[in-house]
């Protein structure tokens, strides 16, 4: 109860007035908008204890996303969308404008941070069974923001219209041609048209800053609404001792369940963590440092290195080699090693597309009792060799390239 | 039949019907690139005595395809003109070099006497024909013809052989 006190009292504080005319006009709006009520709903909840700072990438990978959409709203201060001047824009950027140079080396690094924390997000939800009963559509949920973040990845790769971009946007759009029956006119609706021409960078464009961002956002909504309807699972260090439980111990841990707990239907003492915490401020003072941290390095690595461009495209230059974006570098692997007409719809449908759908199977293949990663060998293992053989593929990727 | 269940079919057909006047113009829209109709006009490329015999030569041409939408300026692509020695009769070839595989740019290697493509390593004889690599076919031909010495080619595209 005590603690119950406290609790208001600092959410409290964040929504207290401060002096007399701005009390009077906040109470004016909260009465009519209900911002106190509004802000306890989010901040007043329970979250596991241990293990915090892990559960601090999915807000992360949040932060990424709304970074990604600020700067990416801004590059279309200056960028055009079209063959003609989507290289000078950025060119122009890059030489004659310091800050726009900036946002787009945050736009950049932020991808690429971007990935590897969503990826950690994924590693760590995988290990901490997270995707189990009764969470198994926040890991399908999950993936679908994955794929999504991919194709944001691929499309704004081929914004630029630089050499680089414009031999990605080729092979991604010649991929489709390896399709069966209909492969032509696939590659034809991606190109609009034949050739690679100025329809299909105004597709791209479409694709990334419209197409893909409103799938995303409300998927991410819902994403979130998933997670506050469950609660967080967090990871076993919060359900040590589960099982030697009685029966009489676990009805009272449920009864004395805060609010998102318990979640159900939930496997046999894993609805509540063994000791909770308030999000607000515990979790949240943890996401804040590490968002914060995540942003620095962005922002220094945009300054540092920024956003590199090279020579306009060119279809008929020849001395220049095309690699791929490095978190492509597996799937460009496998257009090497299924050569051949009949084997190369293998490496870019069949073997992606079966590991996707045992991706989103994930949770409905692992019929494993416990949390802990040691006691669930069974997904463990093939996930760790599904891991090391997309960093495999990836250095054989680079050895090639290198040695070209 | 209840008034509210008139209502809530009144409600499901104009949703529907709602839904198909914005979708079908946009499906429409998705599809119309297969349906693009291309011109393909000739191009001068070279004087074919400046061609040397067994040495694939490359020629930069705008290969204006109006396929390509709105394309300005036209689309420089590179033909290699290649003289070859072939059971003693020499054969003029124009070929093209999009890589069969990915489409990247191929180019002739002096040193190892192939047609090498930089993304997979994809590799082709002087003639186009495959010699590693994941390519699935030999490198295509542009359609040709010679008016005097003038060699023009056009942007269709016939399989090598
Ligand atoms: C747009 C990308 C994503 C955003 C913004 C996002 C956001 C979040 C947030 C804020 C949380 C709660 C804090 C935490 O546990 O880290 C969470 C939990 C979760 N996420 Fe994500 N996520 C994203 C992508 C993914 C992906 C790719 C997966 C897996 C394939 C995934 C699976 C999960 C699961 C299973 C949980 C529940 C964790 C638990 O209760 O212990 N999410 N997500
Ligand atoms: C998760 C979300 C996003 C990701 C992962 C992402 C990723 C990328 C990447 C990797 C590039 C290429 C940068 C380069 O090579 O220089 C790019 C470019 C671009 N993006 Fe995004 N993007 C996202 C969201 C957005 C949004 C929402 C917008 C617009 C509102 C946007 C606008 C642009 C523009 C205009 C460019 C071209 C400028 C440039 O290349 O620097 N992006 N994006
Ligand atoms: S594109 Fe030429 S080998 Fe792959």
């Amino acid at each position: 109860m005590a603690e119950e006190l406290e609790r208001s009292v600092l959410v409290g504080r964040l929504t207290r007035p401060i002096s007399g005319l701005m009390a009077t006009t906040y109470r004016w709006v909260d009465e009519r908008l209900g911002v106190t009520d509004l802000v306890h709903q989010l901040l007043y909840e329970a979250v596991p204890r241990r293990g915090a700072w892990a559960y601090s990438l999915g807000s992360a990978t949040l932060i990424l996303i709304v970074l990604q959409i600020v700067t990416g709203m801004f590059l279309l201060w200056t960028y055009v969308p079209s063959t003609t001047e989507a290289w000078l824009s950025l060119n122009f950027i890059e030489h004659h404008d310091e800050f726009a140079a900036i946002v787009r080396g945050m736009h950049l690094w932020g991808a690429y941070i971007l990935f590897v924390v969503i990826g950690l997000h994924m590693v760590r939800t995988f290990v901490s069974g997270s995707y189990k009963k009764p969470r198994e559509l926040n890991w399908i949920v999950g993936v679908v923001l994955f794929l999504l973040v991919l194709g944001l990845g691929i499309t704004g790769a081929m914004l630029p219209w630089d050499q680089a971009a414009y031999w990605t946007a080729t092979v991604v759009t010649h991929v489709v041609d390896y399709f069966p029956i209909f492969g032509t006119q696939l590659q034809e609706i991606l190109r609009g048209g034949p050739q690679m021409g100025p329809a299909t960078l105004t597709r791209f464009f479409a694709i990334h800053i419209w197409l893909l961002p409103a799938l995303l956002v409300p998927l991410i909504g819902l994403h979130l609404i998933l997670l506050r309807r469950h609660g967080e699972h967090g990871s076993w260090v919060n359900y040590e001792g589960v099982e030697e439980e009685t029966e009489a111990e676990r009805a009272e841990r449920m009864a004395r369940a805060e609010a998102p707990y318990p979640a159900l239907p939930s496997d046999p003492g894993y609805a509540v963590p063994m000791d909770l915490d308030d999000f607000f401020p515990s979790q949240v003072f943890k996401d804040a440092l590490v968002s914060f941290g995540l942003v620095l390095l962005i922002f220094i690595m945009a300054i540092v290195i920024g956003a590199p461009i090279e020579r306009a495209a060119n279809p008929a230059a020849l001395n220049y080699v095309p690699t791929p974006e490095w978190f492509f570098l597996p799937l460009d692997q496998l257009l090497v090693q299924f050569p051949q007409a009949w084997m190369i719809p293998v490496g870019v449908f069949i073997l992606p597309g079966i590991g996707t759908t045992l991706l989103i199977l994930v949770p409905f293949l692992d019929r494993t009792p416990g949390r802990q990663p040691w006691r669930r060998p069974e997904v463990m293992v093939p996930a760790l060799f599904v891991l090391l053989f997309l960093i495999f593929e990836a250095m054989l990727a680079v050895n090639r390239l290198f040695n070209l | 039949m209840s008034r509210r269940r008139f209502m809530i079919m009144g409600i499901n057909a104009a949703g529907a019907a709602t839904g198909l006047l914005i979708a079908a113009p946009i499906v429409g829209d998705i599809l119309s690139p297969v349906f693009y109709k291309s011109k393909q006009p000739w191009v001068m490329v070279a004087d074919i005595r400046h061609v040397p015999v067994g040495v694939p030569t490359a020629y930069v041409v705008m290969l204006n395809d109006s396929g390509d939408a709105w394309q300005v300026p036209a689309v420089p692509r590179t033909v290699y003109v290649v003289k070859a020695n072939l059971s003693n009769a020499v054969q003029l070839i124009t070929l093209s070099n999009v890589c069969t595989h990915m489409q990247c740019d191929v180019h002739w290697d002096v040193n190892l006497q192939v047609f090498l493509c930089p993304c997979h390593g994809g590799l082709y004889s002087m003639i186009g024909t495959n010699i590693g690599g994941p390519p699935p076919q030999p490198l295509f031909r542009y359609q040709h013809k010679l008016v005097g010495t003038t060699l023009y080619v056009r942007n269709v595209l016939t399989e090598g052989q």
